[in-house]
């Protein structure tokens, strides 16, 4: 087993992956930018590097600079996180250079799972049923339009390059294709620096059902169960539950083993996740492999009993898988909430700031993993997401409360969050009986407003709170003065 | 005393007169009386009893308003200063003149130079934060007074990023 391992990464993952580090006994590496010179990861792990300004161009994308970390530390073992260089193949055989491990897939895996037509290949090679459409890239429109007369609309244009929901649009008429095709192909340039496109059926009112596997190298793969991810907003997923109320055992076994037969078919090794539509009439269909550990990975450990981090290091350490799939188990009903700096009724705007005030849950069956601390100044430059909030009950009902009671129960003061967005839609009648698909935000949550009801309450506080002298720390200094104000001067947001 | 309370667009006066102890008062509000006690549990957490309702409460000041979480909904309370409508507290007012970011950001564009006239709803700055971009305009003609920042760099609310002397459009 290694004796130290670098973290490439940050916020509440990096967080996390350190944690089973120190359970293991194995000293930990963190690096960190500009902007994260005080943050979480830093202050946990037994080392910290230096990487650079915080653009992620320049200090958690920087390949030469992670490695010389690794040297200089002396780590044995870099673990990517999710997000950044984990799915970058060109890292992965950087480290295997370098005589790091890296702890994931070959990196050949990545790279022939990272290109989604690629990806669609393979799986229809070895009987993996995938969504119906194009399983090349073209660069000529009117073989979109033909595919899509074919298969009939509405239909999805995809990056090859892309995946986790970015580079992708729904076309629901032949009058739209030009236009979206030219858009997606410049987005996938800018984004993925590859504008290759390929076009599949778009399946309205389908549910994103994914399976983690585990393979070591000696051949062994197995699965442990699936997540339901329906709930999303732009592709983005919010909302993860285990198990999915849509699957029967037969389904289950089912598509767990297309999910086995998909990692063995691109020799994979280590955690992954296979990802799969399933449509209103019971088929499923191979949508991506994702080469990494994904976000949503807590509910699988909560209802399996197992911690993946820790499979992970020994996997890559060259151990065996130490269970088969007939010995799984599991129990239970999990949810999982994405908490994200945004503001749910300014269609989402980012918010970074200074958290002002934190109060995380807790009680049974809750599990929190986060990122951030009271007096932590969430940056601008990442993704916004603060942490997760997991919770398990022994029904999805018992569950279902005991996310709304500790949704409530989390406070973050100072920036605006998703939770109470969150804790409405757990109340939703379809949420409540299962029905979720991945137009539910769409349908149920446009233009959504916290309800009011409580704003007079608030305005008893205020003033309480002044009599009492219960305000929080007052800011000092510029304020006294006149002071500027953005809001006529504020124009659309735009990605 | 009236504390005039803004959350979000609307405005409702507060009217709070303490009772005997100081930990109560009589509160009315869109004209129905409550009888309010109230625990200060620390530097952040009150319990209220509210006509005999026990609620909790978490409170962090911000600049010029209150951070307040009541059961998962979180309210943002800002005090009026009612004959002039402007948020009051501790002297502070708006200058409208001033271009300033509504969040930290990272300066990408400057669309204008000092010296320049501009009408109302030019853009003058592009900022860019977490992946989304945002043009910051003109909120009347004038003429651009001065600029205040550069490309990159990283700008917070209450910063000036560019004055704007207004000047009616000839």
């Amino acid at each position: 087993m290694f004796k130290k391992v670098l973290i490439a990464n940050r916020g509440e993952i990096a967080v996390r992956i350190i944690r089973t580090c120190r359970e293991m006994g194995l000293k930990t590496v963190a690096v960190y930018s500009d902007a994260d010179s005080r943050a979480l990861q830093v202050l946990e792990a037994d080392e910290a590097f230096y990487l650079g300004p915080a653009e992620p161009r320049q200090s958690y994308l920087q390949v030469e600079r992670i490695l010389d970390a690794a040297r200089e530390s002396g780590a044995e073992a870099i673990h990517p996180g999710y997000g950044f260089l984990a799915e970058n193949p060109a890292f992965a055989e950087a480290c295997r250079q370098a005589g790091v491990v890296f702890i994931g897939p070959p990196a050949q895996a990545i790279r022939s799972l990272g290109n989604k037509t690629v990806a669609r290949n393979l799986m229809s090679r070895a009987s993996v049923p995938v969504i119906p459409g194009m399983l090349t890239t073209a660069g000529d429109p009117r073989v979109f339009a033909r595919e899509a007369e074919q298969i009939g609309y509405p239909v999805i244009i995809k990056a090859a390059a892309g995946g986790g929901g970015k580079g992708m649009r729904v076309v629901a008429s032949p009058e739209e294709l030009p236009e979206a095709f030219q858009s997606c192909r410049s987005e996938a340039e800018q984004a993925f620096g590859d504008g290759a496109l390929y076009l599949e059926k778009h399946l309205v009112g389908s549910r994103h059902v994914e399976f983690q596997i585990l393979a070591d190298s000696f051949g062994q793969v197995i699965h442990l169960g699936e997540r339901e991810c329906s709930i999303q907003r732009r592709h983005q997923k919010i909302i993860e539950e285990t198990p999915s109320p849509a699957l029967t055992p037969e389904l289950r076994e089912t598509m767990g083993a297309a999910a086995v037969a998909a990692a063995r078919a691109a020799g994979y090794v280590n955690a992954g996740t296979v990802e799969f539509l399933l449509d209103q009439q019971g088929n499923f269909y191979f949508l991506e492999v994702n080469t990494r550990l994904q976000v949503e990975h807590p509910i699988t450990e909560v209802t399996t009993g197992l911690d993946l981090v820790r499979h992970q290091l020994e996997i890559a350490a060259g151990r065996p898988l130490p269970f088969r799939q007939e010995e799984l188990r599991k129990t239970g009903h999990a949810f999982e909430c994405r908490i994200y700096a945004e503001d749910p009724e300014s269609n989402f705007f980012p918010s970074p700031g200074r958290i002002l005030f934190l109060q995380e849950p807790s009680g049974p069956g809750i599990r929190n993993d986060s990122g951030i601390y009271a007096g932590f100044e969430v940056p601008v430059e990442y993704d916004p997401i603060l942490g997760k909030l997991i919770v398990c009950a022994e029904t999805r009902e018992a569950a279902r409360r005991r996310m709304i009671r500790a949704l409530e129960h989390y406070v973050i003061l100072g920036i605006k969050t998703t939770i109470p967005f969150l804790i409405d839609v757990f109340k939703t009648a379809e949420f409540i009986e299962g029905r979720t698909t991945t137009d539910f935000i769409d349908r149920h949550f446009e233009g959504w407003r916290q309800d009011d009801g409580g704003a007079d309450l608030a305005r008893m506080v205020y003033a309480v709170a002044e009599r009492s002298k219960t305000s929080g720390r007052p800011e000092a200094g510029p304020m006294a003065q006149g002071r500027p104000s953005p809001w006529k001067t504020l124009g659309e947001w735009r990605l | 005393m009236n504390y005039p309370l803004k959350i979000q667009d609307e405005v409702e006066t507060l009217e709070y007169l303490p009772v005997k102890e100081k930990d109560e008062a009589r509160v009315t509000i869109k004209n129905t009386t409550f009888q309010v006690a109230f625990q200060a549990i620390d530097a952040h957490q009150l319990r209220l009893l509210v006509d005999g309702r026990a609620v909790r409460a978490f409170v962090a000041q911000g600049p010029g308003e209150k951070h307040i979480a009541l059961n998962g909904r979180v309210y943002r309370v800002q005090e009026i200063d009612v004959a002039q409508g402007r948020r009051r507290a501790r002297g502070l007012e708006e200058a409208p003149g001033e271009v300033t970011p509504p969040m930290p950001a990272v300066v990408v564009r400057l669309l204008v130079a000092e010296g320049e006239a501009v009408v109302r709803g030019q853009g003058l700055v592009v900022l860019a934060a977490m992946k989304m971009e945002t043009t910051l305009k003109a909120p009347f003609d004038g003429v651009v007074k001065k600029i205040n920042t550069a490309l990159q760099t990283k700008v917070m609310p209450g910063d000036r990023l560019i004055e704007i002397e207004r000047r009616n459009a000839s």
